[in-house]
């Protein structure tokens, strides 16, 4: 039971992460691209609307990297074999991942107190860095999640005793499941800014989300029919787990969703079309972040009782679990308890910064 | 075993970003004892000043905020990436101090965010009820991850498991660690010459060990822990505000605006009175503790390379001037009372043979070769226990000179605020003295003051840890024994890329907030 316990709430806490961090990182694009086209088509409001969309990714940012932080002590605390496996076979994509972190916090930060400060142009560039920072992250982590998918690297080393650094980067699940990620979270970065921009009743920023969101969209879909596929040849536990087994319903209710969505989009389109902006268009942030959070769900939750899935088995979530002292199933019930109630403070905070708009970016009004 | 001239490479390495997270640490303690100051003396003027000040210092604060994350991402990676088999102590002794922290870290962020978008949109009353549950936590984070560290740098609920090897060290408290298992995880490290880490990286290694440790709480339940927690608490307050003095009187050099020095006394009192507390009080019984339960550590402060008398010395550490202080010529002695006494002795004694050895490794998945293990079961306890006196004898003359300009920072620190009060405060006669030798100076005394603080906090910092040296965990573990097992780790590349990274953000970090200070100061 106390296993379970953990391993849900390892993945609650994932969902709370994916959750801001698909919305950091495809905001983080769309802010450095509209703060390009700021400069160099000398437009006001593509600057404006950048700063807009910087202003949620700064907000969005600081949480997930916490729950970030609370996923790596969870993992250590609760499942100390997997993550000393883990910070043994896949150094590499965990340095990887810890250098996009190192540039991401930064690049933000000077992103923010240099606008208006430096040249357009640098701070374009700045932008871009920024955003490209966000694409690295996941490129580690993605690959820890692959392996306990599809375990390429640790199968090469328990069989040979050898760390190959660059292994989990042959996997052919890994390019499918990162490809589906990044898509997603930019789909989800387009969807998140038109429905912020049809609150204002923005229609040029509706229009932008919606473009990008679409764009996305598809690209995920495929991706996503992709790593389905992938996950049948070189996962059939989980693939089974999602196509015919207990996440069924959830998979068949992500793909209502991802129908919901498309009409939503065609509503907003249309609604553009005729100079006007769809009520129904401030849905499509919340209809594309649950696609992202069933995804997940799906993807981790469908292992279970496999912490580690081979094929159509795998080593059990208790292989790998903390038995070296007494947990009470209580006190990790509270802690989770404590920790989501911390999101209610962090959305009263995100609404005081986005909706009543109380944190202002330092890009005064005399910006080019 | 890993390289040892490698270890110590990658040990530099994690001081070195310990060190910048501190910087960043202190600031995100001690500005916002600076900042609720400015906030009560805008609710009661209602001088706008106030909380342009307020919120000048609350950009700073909120880079410093996104600095420390990051060096303390840094740090936690460290940990478990290249200190890897630490694991198993984030999860027995570190486990519920971690626990803890998890949620002072959410709820510290949660609220810093809150605080930050609404200072200037809601009254003054609300934003410094706001702060001030932020900087509770804040400081609650700072209690459990002391809490941690201070059970490396006294490992409460062992015993006298480090004595058994080490007869010098005192007992732990009681044990509630299961000893049987402790040393048999020893034992396989010695014989199979690996790190930690390959144990702990096994599927099923925790449920064959089972319980280790029976009061998951013992971490904060120590004399230690607690004189460890007031003392480098009140350490990073005191840093955090004298940097913020030190920028304001800067402030008040360039403009001599009567008002920054309102700015300074709305806080000051609170630093003077953890300056003439802090070094004086708080570090009498920290010192204590030191003398307790870190008896190398102390000896290495005091240069004792032989016992020698010190009366002062004496009547500080032991409450008795005619008490020598112990040197390493003492604990040689006592490991000489091992006698021939083996490892394998000391493993019988306890009940485990060598084939329990044997069996065991099998179990956790690592191979012993027979030889070394003979070789490891025949080692004298004597020659362990004095080769790894002479590792920490080595150290002597950098921790002894460590502490003593570390004491050197406090009395600087100590006397520059008191300084700072009478130029501040025009005290009777002090201030005439001050003002003849100083002068209306107030940049240069806070600047002196933030000096001796950093001076004193740093070398402090670099005692405590130095100091525990030859282990880690103190008396039980060697970095050596809780390196990763991935080579990658020890490599001259790896080491100076981090190193490399961690200067350009630790550095470009303290840049940014100075720039912040002084010229993009406004979050409107």
């Amino acid at each position: 039971m106390i296993e379970a316990i953990g391993f849900y709430g390892m993945g609650l806490s994932l969902l709370v992460h994916v959750i801001f961090v698909s919305i950091t990182i495809g905001v983080g694009l769309i802010t450095a691209i509209y703060r390009w086209y700021g400069y160099k088509r000398n437009d006001r409001y593509y600057e404006n609307f950048a700063k807009k969309g910087f202003r949620l990714m700064v907000i969005s940012e600081l949480f997930s990297g916490v729950w970030g932080t609370i996923i790596t002590v969870f993992l250590a605390g609760l499942f100390p074999a997997l993550m000393a496996l883990a910070t043994n076979v896949l150094f590499v994509p965990l340095l990887i991942a810890l250098i996009g972190i190192m540039i991401r916090i930064p690049s933000i930060a000077i992103f923010w107190y240099t606008w208006n400060k430096v040249s357009p142009k640098i701070h374009s560039y700045i932008g871009f860095v920024m955003a490209a920072s966000g694409f690295l992250i996941p490129f580690g982590f993605r690959a820890v999640f692959s392996e306990i998918n599809y375990p390429v690297a640790i199968a090469s080393y328990i069989s040979t005793g050898i760390v190959s650094p660059f292994e989990a980067f042959i996997s052919p699940l890994f390019w499918v499941f990162y490809a589906h990620t990044v898509f997603s979270a930019l789909s989800v970065g387009g969807f998140v800014i038109a429905s912020l921009m049809s609150i204002e009743d923005d229609i040029r920023g509706v229009e932008i989300g919606i473009k990008y969101g679409f764009v996305f969209f598809i690209l995920n879909f495929l991706f996503g029919m992709f790593y389905w596929l992938f996950l049948g040849s070189f996962s059939p536990y989980i693939y089974n787990a999602v196509t015919v087994g207990t996440y069924a319903p959830l998979f068949v209710l992500k793909l209502l969703l991802i129908f919901l969505l498309f009409f939503i989009v065609v509503n907003a389109n249309s609604a553009i079309l005729s100079g006007k902006v769809h009520q129904h268009t401030k849905y499509a942030a919340p209809v594309s972040l649950l696609i992202a959070v069933i995804g997940e769900f799906m993807n981790g939750g469908a292992r279970y009782p496999y912490m580690v899935v081979l094929g159509s088995e795998g080593i059990e979530i208790s292989s790998f679990f903390n038995y070296y002292i007494h947990i009470p199933e209580y006190l990790l019930l509270v802690l989770i308890a404590v920790l989501l109630a911390a999101i209610v403070v962090f959305l009263l905070a995100a609404s005081y910064a986005l909706i009543k708009r109380y944190l202002d970016i330092p890009v005064a009004e005399e910006a080019s | 075993m890993a390289d040892v001239v490698s270890v110590s490479a990658l040990l530099a390495l994690s001081s070195l970003g310990i060190y910048f997270h501190s910087v960043f640490v202190s600031i995100t303690l001690g500005f916002p004892i600076a900042i609720m100051g400015l906030l009560y003396r805008y609710s009661k003027t209602g001088e706008q000043f106030y909380l342009s000040s307020a919120k000048k210092m609350t950009a700073v604060l909120a880079v410093n905020f996104a600095l420390g994350a990051i060096t303390g991402t840094l740090v936690e990676f460290g940990l478990v990436q290249a200190w890897t088999g630490t694991i198993i102590a984030i999860s027995s002794f570190a486990f519920l101090p971690l626990t803890f922290e998890l949620i002072a870290f959410i709820w510290e962020i949660a609220t810093l965010v809150l605080f930050i978008v609404t200072l200037g949109k809601i009254s003054p009353a609300k934003s410094f009820v706001i702060l001030f549950i932020y900087w509770v936590f804040a400081a609650l984070s700072g209690v459990l991850i002391t809490t941690v560290n201070s059970w490396l740098v006294a490992p409460w609920g062992t015993g006298a498991v480090p004595a058994a090897i080490y007869p010098f060290m005192p007992e732990f408290g009681d044990a509630v660690v299961d000893v049987q298992k402790l040393v048999l995880i020893k034992a396989i490290l010695l014989a199979s010459g690996e790190p930690l880490h390959v144990i702990l990286q096994n599927p099923e290694v925790s449920s064959k060990l089972g319980i280790i440790l029976s009061e998951p709480a013992v971490a904060f339940n120590t004399p230690y822990n607690l004189w460890s927690i007031v003392h480098n608490l009140t350490a990073a307050f005191i840093v955090g505000m004298s940097v913020a003095l030190a920028g304001w009187m800067f402030a008040y050099s360039r403009r001599k605006d009567e008002r920054y020095l309102s700015i300074a006394k709305s806080f000051f009192p609170v630093l003077l009175l953890l300056l003439l507390i802090q070094p004086t009080l708080f570090g009498h019984f920290m010192g204590e503790q030191v003398v307790n339960y870190n008896p190398t550590k102390f000896a290495m402060m005091e240069n004792a390379r032989e016992s020698y008398s010190n009366p002062l010395v004496a009547i500080i550490a032991y409450g008795d001037p005619n008490h020598l202080i112990v040197g390493f010529d003492k604990f040689k002695a006592d490991c000489d009372k091992h006698g021939n006494a083996t490892v394998g002795d000391l493993l019988n004694s306890i009940g485990i043979a060598k084939n329990d050895i044997v069996s065991a490794s099998k179990a956790v998945g690592v191979s012993i070769e027979a030889e070394r293990l003979e070789s490891t079961l025949r080692l004298k306890l004597r020659d362990v226990c004095i080769a790894d006196l002479k590792k920490a004898e080595e150290r002597i003359a950098i921790v002894h000179a460590m502490y003593y300009t570390k004491i050197g920072g406090g009395i600087l620190a100590l006397a520059a605020v008191i300084a700072f009060a009478s130029v501040l405060y025009r005290i009777p006669v002090l201030s005439s003295v001050v003002l003849r030798i100083m002068g209306e100076r107030y940049f240069l005394i806070s600047l002196l003051t933030a000096a001796g603080a950093v001076i004193s906090s740093a070398l402090g910092w670099a005692v405590r840890e130095v100091g525990r040296k030859p282990w880690t965990v103190y008396g039980l573990l060697s970095p050596e024994e809780l390196v990763n097992a991935n080579s990658i780790v020890l490599s001259p590349v790896f080491i100076s890329f981090m190193a490399l990274v961690i200067l350009v953000i630790g550095t470009g970090g303290i840049v940014a907030m100075i720039i912040v200070s002084r010229r993009f100061g406004v979050i409107k």
